[in-house]
C-alpha cells in the first residue's frame, strides 16, 4: 500500500483484529490536525454576540453562560474524535461508521441552539444525513461482497472495487459532509456556540479528504 | 442562464435534501444497470452457516465452551485467541441452552448475542462504533428534552 503515491511511508500501524488502523504521511498529517482541533474545542471561550441597534450608539452584549455550551462543547469533541476515528482507521465498515458519526455529532453541536432558522437547517441536514447511509454502508457492502474484505491494506493496489461502490462511497461521505453548505446558508456561524461551528467544517472537511485517499487507494 | 439557475435552487437549503436524493437516484439506477457486471465473492471471509436444529439458532458458530472453533478472520497473526470468544458460553446461557430449544431468540444466548459481529471478535470495534452512534443519539434526544424543562 506504502508504495503508492498518494500515502507516502508507513509510520506505524496498530494490528488490532482486522482493522489495523495506520499512520502514512498522509493521514498523520491529517490526525495532527485533528489532535490541534480537539485542543481548540476543549479550550476555546464561546463567542460573544454583541447586537448593534441601528440609528443609534446602543448595543447589547448577548450573556452566554458556560453551562449553555457545555453540550456543544462536549459534541464538538466527540465530532474531533470521530474525525481522528475515520482518518486512522485501515478498514472501510469502520470508515463509513465513523463517516455517519461525524454526521450525528454535526448535528447534536448545533442542537442546543435555540434558533428556530438554526433548528431548521440542522433537520435539513439530518434528513440528508439519513440518506447518506444508504450509499454509504451501501459502499461497504458491495465492496464486501465483490471482493470479500473490506481492509484496505488488502484492497491497496489490487484495482478490484468496482466504479459503483466508489461513487457510492463519496456519495455518502458527501451527505454526511455536506453540513458546512447549511452552515453557510443559515449563518449558524453567527449563532450561539459559534467556535464549535467549526468543528463541523473541519471535520467534513477532513472526511472528504480521506474518501479521496481511500478511493485512489483501493 | 443555466448557473444562475442552478445557483437559485442551491441557495435555498430546504432544496438540498432533494438535489441531494435526486443525484443518489441517479447512482442507484447506474447501479442497478452494472449489477451483473458485479461478480460475487462469497468465499473469502466471514462465512456464515445456520445450523437450524441447534439450541442456539440464529447464533450458533460451533464450538463447545472454553474451546476454540473455527473462525476466519483477515489477519489471523493479529488475533491469537481466534475463536474462543466465538465458542463461549456464560454457564446461565449454558444451562438454558441445554434446558430449551430456543435459546438463540433469547437476549441472554451468547456474550455478544445481539450483536452478531462480536461473535467474530475480529470486529470488535464495528460494535463499539455502532453503539457509539446509537449513544450520541441518546444524548441528544435527553439534552433536548431537559432543555425544555429547564424553561
Amino acid at each position: 500500500m506504502f508504495d503508492l503515491n498518494i500515502e507516502g511511508a508507513e509510520l506505524f500501524a496498530l494490528p488490532f483484529g482486522d482493522i489495523v488502523p495506520y499512520f502514512s504521511v498522509y493521514s498523520a498529517t491529517l490526525a495532527a490536525f485533528v489532535l490541534i482541533f480537539i485542543l481548540i474545542a476543549a479550550f476555546d471561550r464561546p463567542e460573544r454576540q454583541l447586537n448593534i441597534i441601528f440609528g443609534g450608539d446602543a448595543f447589547y452584549e448577548k450573556e452566554i453562560k458556560e453551562g449553555d455550551t457545555r453540550f456543544s462543547r462536549f459534541m464538538a469533541i466527540a465530532c474531533g474524535f470521530a474525525t481522528l476515528g475515520a482518518v486512522l482507521t485501515g478498514d472501510i465498515f469502520n470508515f463509513t461508521l465513523f463517516a455517519v458519526l461525524v454526521g450525528i455529532t454535526n448535528i447534536a453541536i448545533v442542537a442546543s441552539a435555540g434558533n428556530h432558522h438554526v433548528l431548521n437547517a440542522a433537520f435539513q441536514y439530518g434528513i440528508v444525513a439519513m440518506i447518506a447511509t444508504v450509499p454509504l454502508f451501501g459502499a461497504a457492502a458491495i465492496i464486501l461482497a465483490t471482493t470479500g474484505t473490506l481492509s484496505i491494506w488488502t484492497l491497496a493496489g489490487m484495482g478490484a472495487v468496482p466504479l459503483l461502490a466508489k461513487a457510492m462511497l463519496i456519495l455518502g461521505v458527501m451527505g454526511e459532509g455536506i453540513a458546512p453548505l447549511y452552515i453557510g446558508k443559515a449563518e449558524i456561524i453567527r449563532a450561539q456556540g459559534a467556535p464549535f461551528v467549526l468543528m463541523i467544517h473541519f471535520s467534513s472537511l477532513l472526511l472528504f479528504l480521506r474518501v479521496t485517499e481511500i478511493v485512489l487507494v483501493i | 442562464m443555466i448557473i444562475r439557475k442552478l445557483s437559485g435552487i442551491l441557495s435555498n437549503f430546504t432544496n438540498l435534501s432533494r438535489v441531494y436524493a435526486v443525484m443518489v437516484i441517479i447512482v442507484v439506477i447506474a447501479g442497478i444497470a452494472s449489477i451483473p457486471s458485479l461478480d460475487y465473492q462469497g468465499d473469502r471471509l466471514y462465512p456464515k452457516t445456520i445450523d437450524r436444529d441447534s439450541p442456539l439458532d440464529p447464533y450458533d458458530r460451533g464450538g463447545i465452551p472454553f474451546e476454540s472453533t473455527v473462525v476466519l478472520a483477515e489477519y489471523p497473526e493479529n488475533s491469537p485467541y481466534l475463536g474462543y470468544i466465538t465458542a463461549y458460553l456464560t454457564p446461565l446461557s449454558l444451562a438454558l441452552a441445554a434446558a430449551t430449544p430456543h435459546m438463540g431468540t433469547t437476549i441472554v444466548a451468547h456474550p455478544g448475542g445481539i450483536i452478531d459481529e462480536i461473535l467474530y471478535a475480529t470486529r470488535g470495534l464495528d460494535t463499539v462504533v455502532e453503539t457509539t452512534i446509537l449513544f450520541v443519539g441518546f444524548a441528544v434526544a435527553a439534552h433536548l428534552f431537559r432543555r425544555r424543562e429547564d424553561e
